[in-house]
């Protein structure tokens, strides 16, 4: 605009929030006399409808060009007074926050001193706002499709959600069957409901869904785009069996020449598969896949005479020249719900969990107790003739979880229960047996959880408080050492098996799906959330939300809640088929510009490519900002040596006259 | 040492070549130590090319230099390659000027000349001042020999030799089409210690240092001219809107000035030391360069100017980055 600057200035007086600890009447007073200032006024609430109003009357009356609300932080309510400068006429971009809550009144208690750092401020706004531009909004088309990963319950419920409320849905799964960790469980807390009968009517509906597109055995290759276009490569591995002849009668498996030889990653190891496999009965889809880390003739390339799955299956649906295929698509909306790993209970070597066969960990005892499990449900630990029955039995909790020498300070949620939950199934299989559980603390907060932990109690077992320093063994039998801190007494607890509560980690191939999404990690390295309270399942990336145990541990209710959760701010997105993009966005003045490509690898939205353009009958390379990708993070212009790349309403013609502001004399 | 009729038949035959328009060297200079510049663009031009322990002198800095001048209407830009002659460190300012995509490296042809140490003038200056005779200079058996106006005389290395040449670890090219001459021994180790001095000191007495070496700056720009690295279209040290760095000479300004410039040179400088060696006041900026050079080598093990495949430090991002300077 080139009309000269008429700048009305917006004292707020949060309550008593900024009014008690700045003087703002001074402050008020101090405005009007600020260069380009028409006018400057005080009021309770700045943000309130009579605030606005003011904001609104003073432009139409005084003919008001820049606005400066001095209040809280932008953050707050930059979107509320942008609005009012609209209602009135004005291109929202001219306006400026000053910060005097959080950058003042709230950290500072010396009044006086507290009002200069607001004039301060305030003159750095006033300075500022007369070089701000106007921008324009720019709105995009969102693809009325969603791209789901990770296909555990959190996957399925945000597929289904989406895909019943009439959109397209990607499923994406890493392993062979979608159902994911739920479908190892036995029963879930506090209910006792069988986790697999739940579970199993949702998988089939999310495969017979006809707008969801189910990708098992399929890895995410790249995602690149923005909200509302994002371009997905998935890699479809080759599962050596023809999908569509298959009917999963299991003739091979059972022909395999590896029949029973194979460790099951289903049963956590304590049972075994084929070759060629299907991972557990209630599979989704229910189709076998060659294993190609363990047949013989993807090994070796030679399986007897020939591979004896192929002479089994009478649809002839086995084929070992499939190969690897690649899927495209768009869609304009990612959830992430890629799940989490057990702690690897061999990091707490005081156990015994990788010397002793009678240390289990908290999943493993799931399969164990499992009546689909491989003992069928039959608590019998050993083999063969050394098969027997354990009758001491002792849980620990928090391994792995509370504890910094693990690296891992967070709760894990799950592991309370779950141990309640494990403890009460050994006393309903094996009521003789002597049931112990060693804990720091007991967490039982959610619906019902209290009731439960009452009625295992009720049920015998007992609760020692108490972190065992080391487990040995001694005449065949696992001792615990121990102190009973209630007691303060040391303890040397002899047992027949060892429950080991292990506790919930970030999945160890996380980096990967980082990479796809640039999403940032919490300290716990979970993903991390846009914000811990009001956007708890959106990201830093817009259109990509966060579902399940990848963003932090929880148990099913809550994974369910979130996964409905993050289904609803993506059909927000596919509902209204619009999104608007940012505004104050990177700028690159390709006159200056050398080429350097500093910007295209800094920036994390792959916003900024390079092209070639012709200065003067040179084809010379300069960086190009893709509109639609920036999310004006201001990373490229920070990381610009001849400051070629500008942030609009960032620029250094704007931020410099500010800092200069701060540094001169009020 | 190269024989230097071996370099001006390399030189005569790479001129001759039709994919390259111009050979980057040096000459004699006018008169006494001086070496300059010199810029061979046909056969007879590379009689008078030297290669001697006076070729201070890091040609890269022209390779970016180069005027790109308006090509008139329907008619084609020059593209054919530039040849340059580079010692070990001018050959790193070419792999980060690639690295950076300052140049391109199919648009310049390396002629690397392994190099013993590059002679100090100041300290000849102080051994034999005001010669105005033109001298030579040669690398013989790891010493220097000078022909001067009273007689040949004859330096151990580390006597004479530039500062930066006594820490040199690549006295050898990283990079060459051809090479000219003999590999030399590596000397320099991949210490620091010739900034322990300083280091050990606290920050007031090393603000008194500074503060005092950069009073004296008389902003004549020529440590920025010189730099290799220092070639932006428009420097942002000289920009008037906005001015990050106003033009007045004080002890402020030329704080700033000095403080962009070697961060703007961190993880890009290749410590060729011609700032230093062009600063008429003396001010010690490879003690401000090695600084972040030490600083870049021990936080994020990283080189620059050794792989032109290399992504420039800033630009690269490892997860087990150190961010412990992140308070």
């Amino acid at each position: 605009m080139s009309s000269k600057p008429k700048i009305g200035v917006y004292i707020c007086h949060c309550g008593i929030n900024i009014a008690k600890t700045v003087d703002v009447e001074e402050l008020t007073r101090y405005a009007v006399k600020l260069p380009n200032v028409r006018v400057a006024r005080d009021y309770s609430y700045m943000c309130s409808d009579p605030g606005q109003l003011m904001i609104r009357e003073d432009i139409r009356k005084n003919g008001l060009n820049r606005v400066v609300v001095a209040s809280c932080s932008p953050r707050m309510h930059e979107l509320t007074f942008r609005k009012a400068l609209v209602e009135a006429g004005l291109n929202p971009y001219y306006l400026e926050i000053a910060n005097i809550r959080e950058h003042c009144s709230w950290v500072h208690k010396d009044k006086q001193e507290a009002t200069a750092k607001a004039k301060k401020l305030l003159q750095a706004a006033v300075a500022k706002v007369r070089f701000l531009e106007p921008l324009q909004e720019k709105e995009v088309d969102v693809e009325a499709s969603a791209l789901i990963i990770g296909g555990g319950i959190a996957g399925i419920q945000a597929s289904l959600d989406i895909a019943n409320a009439g959109f397209k849905v990607y499923l994406v799964e890493k392993t062979p069957s979608i159902g994911g960790r739920m479908s190892q469980l036995d029963k879930t807390f506090p209910t006792l409901d069988c986790s697999a009968c739940i579970l199993t009517p949702k998988m089939v509906d999310a495969a017979s869904h006809p707008n969801i597109t189910l990708l098992t055995y399929s890895q995410v290759e790249s995602i690149t785009g923005y909200v509302g276009n994002f371009q997905v490569k998935v890699r479809k591995k080759a599962r050596y069996v023809d999908f569509s002849k298959c009917t999963g009668c299991g003739l091979c498996a059972e022909e395999c020449r590896l029949a029973d030889r194979v460790k099951s990653e289903f049963n956590m190891g304590i049972g075994n598969r084929s070759a060629i496999y299907l991972p557990f009965p209630q599979a989704v889809p229910a189709k076998y896949t060659v294993d190609p880390h363990s047949c013989l003739f993807l090994t070796r390339g030679k399986c007897g005479k020939s591979p004896k799955c192929v002479e089994a299956c009478p649809a002839g649906a086995v084929d070992f020249e499939q190969k690897d295929e690649i899927v495209e698509f768009k869609t304009g909306t990612v959830i992430v719900a890629t799940g989490f790993d057990v702690f690897d209970a061999a990091r707490k070597p005081e156990y015994g969990y990788s010397d002793y066969d009678n240390v289990l960990t908290g999943l493993e005892m799931e399969r164990l107790i499992s009546s689909s499990g491989p003992t069928g449900g039959k608590l019998v630990l050993g083999k063969g003739d050394g098969e027997y029955v354990p009758k001491e039995i002792a849980f620990i909790k928090c391994v792995g979880s509370r504890d910094k020498s693990t690296g891992n300070e967070y709760c894990s949620r799950v592991c309370c229960m779950y141990t309640a939950k494990l403890a009460h199934l050994v006393k309903d299989k094996l009521p003789e047996a002597n049931v112990r559980i060693y804990y720091m603390d007991v967490r039982a907060f959610g619906k019902g959880f209290e009731e439960f932990y009452d009625r295992v109690r009720r049920e015998g077992v007992r609760y020692i408080r108490g972190n065992p320093s080391e487990i040995f063994k001694r005449n065949g039998k696992l001792v615990i050492m121990v102190e009973d801190t209630l007691t303060a007494k040391p303890l040397e607890d002899e047992v027949d098996m060892v429950v080991l509560a292990v506790g919930l980690e970030p999945r160890r191939d996380a980096r990967e799906v980082i990479d796809l999404l640039r999403l940032s990690q919490s300290s716990d390295r979970f993903f991390l959330e846009a914000h811990p309270k009001l956007a708890p399942v959106d990201t830093a990336t817009e259109g990509v939300y966060l579902a399940g145990c990848a963003q932090g541990p929880k148990d099913i209710p809550d994974t369910v809640a979130q996964a409905k959760g993050a289904a609803s701010s993506a059909l927000v997105l596919l509902s209204s088929g619009k999104v608007k993009v940012q505004a104050q966005i990177s700028w690159v003045n390709e006159a200056t510009c050398r080429g350097c490509g500093y910007c295209v690898e800094i920036c994390p939205y792959t916003a900024i490519e390079l092209v070639s353009v012709n200065k003067m009958g040179h084809e010379v390379n300069v960086a190009r900002v893709n509109e639609a990708l920036c999310k004006g993070c201001g990373a490229c212009a920070a990381g610009c040596l001849s400051g070629s790349v500008q942030q609009k309403s960032f620029m250094d013609s704007q931020i410099l006259p500010q800092i200069a502001a701060l540094g001169g004399k009020s | 040492m190269p024989d230097l009729e071996k370099l001006r038949a390399l030189a005569k035959e790479t001129i001759s070549r039709d994919d390259i328009k111009c050979l980057i060297g040096w000459r004699p200079g006018t008169y006494g130590y001086r070496t300059s510049p010199h810029f061979v663009r046909s056969p007879e031009d590379a009689d008078q090319l030297i290669f001697s322990p006076l070729c201070s002198s890091n040609l890269a800095t022209y390779l970016t230099l180069a005027e790109k001048r308006p090509v008139p209407r329907g008619a084609q830009p020059d593209t054919r390659k530039v040849a340059i002659l580079v010692k070990g460190c001018d050959s790193r300012a070419v792999v980060q000027q690639v690295a950076e995509q300052g140049i391109k490296r199919e648009a310049v042809y390396v002629i690397g000349c392994p190099c013993e140490g590059i002679i100090d003038l100041r300290k000849l200056e102080d051994k034999y001042p005001h010669t105005l005779e033109r001298v030579e200079a040669r690398w013989e058996n790891g010493k220097i020999s000078l022909d001067l106006p009273g007689g040949r005389a004859v330096f151990p290395r580390e006597e004479i030799v530039a500062g930066k040449c006594l820490t040199c670890r690549y006295p050898n090219p990283v990079i060459a089409d051809v090479t000219v001459g003999e590999d030399v021994e590596v000397r320099g180790s991949a210490g620091f210690e010739d900034i322990n001095w300083l280091e050990v000191k606290n920050a007031q007495e090393r603000w008194a240092f500074w503060r005092d070496k950069v009073n004296s700056c008389l902003r004549c720009y020529s440590c920025r001219n010189v730099c290799p690295m220092c070639y932006c279209e428009e420097c942002i040290l000289e920009k008037q809107n906005p001015a990050w760095i106003q033009r007045s000479v004080n002890i402020s300004e030329n704080t700033a000035f000095q403080l962009a410039r070697a961060f703007h040179l961190a993880g890009r400088c290749i410590e060729c030391g011609e700032c230093e060696r062009v600063c008429p006041v003396e001010i010690p900026l490879t003690h401000l360069n090695r600084k972040l050079v030490k600083e870049v080598s021990e936080q994020f093990a990283f080189t620059p100017g050794v792989d032109p495949e290399a992504k420039p430090l800033l630009v690269g991002y490892r997860p087990n980055d150190k961010e412990d300077f992140i308070l």
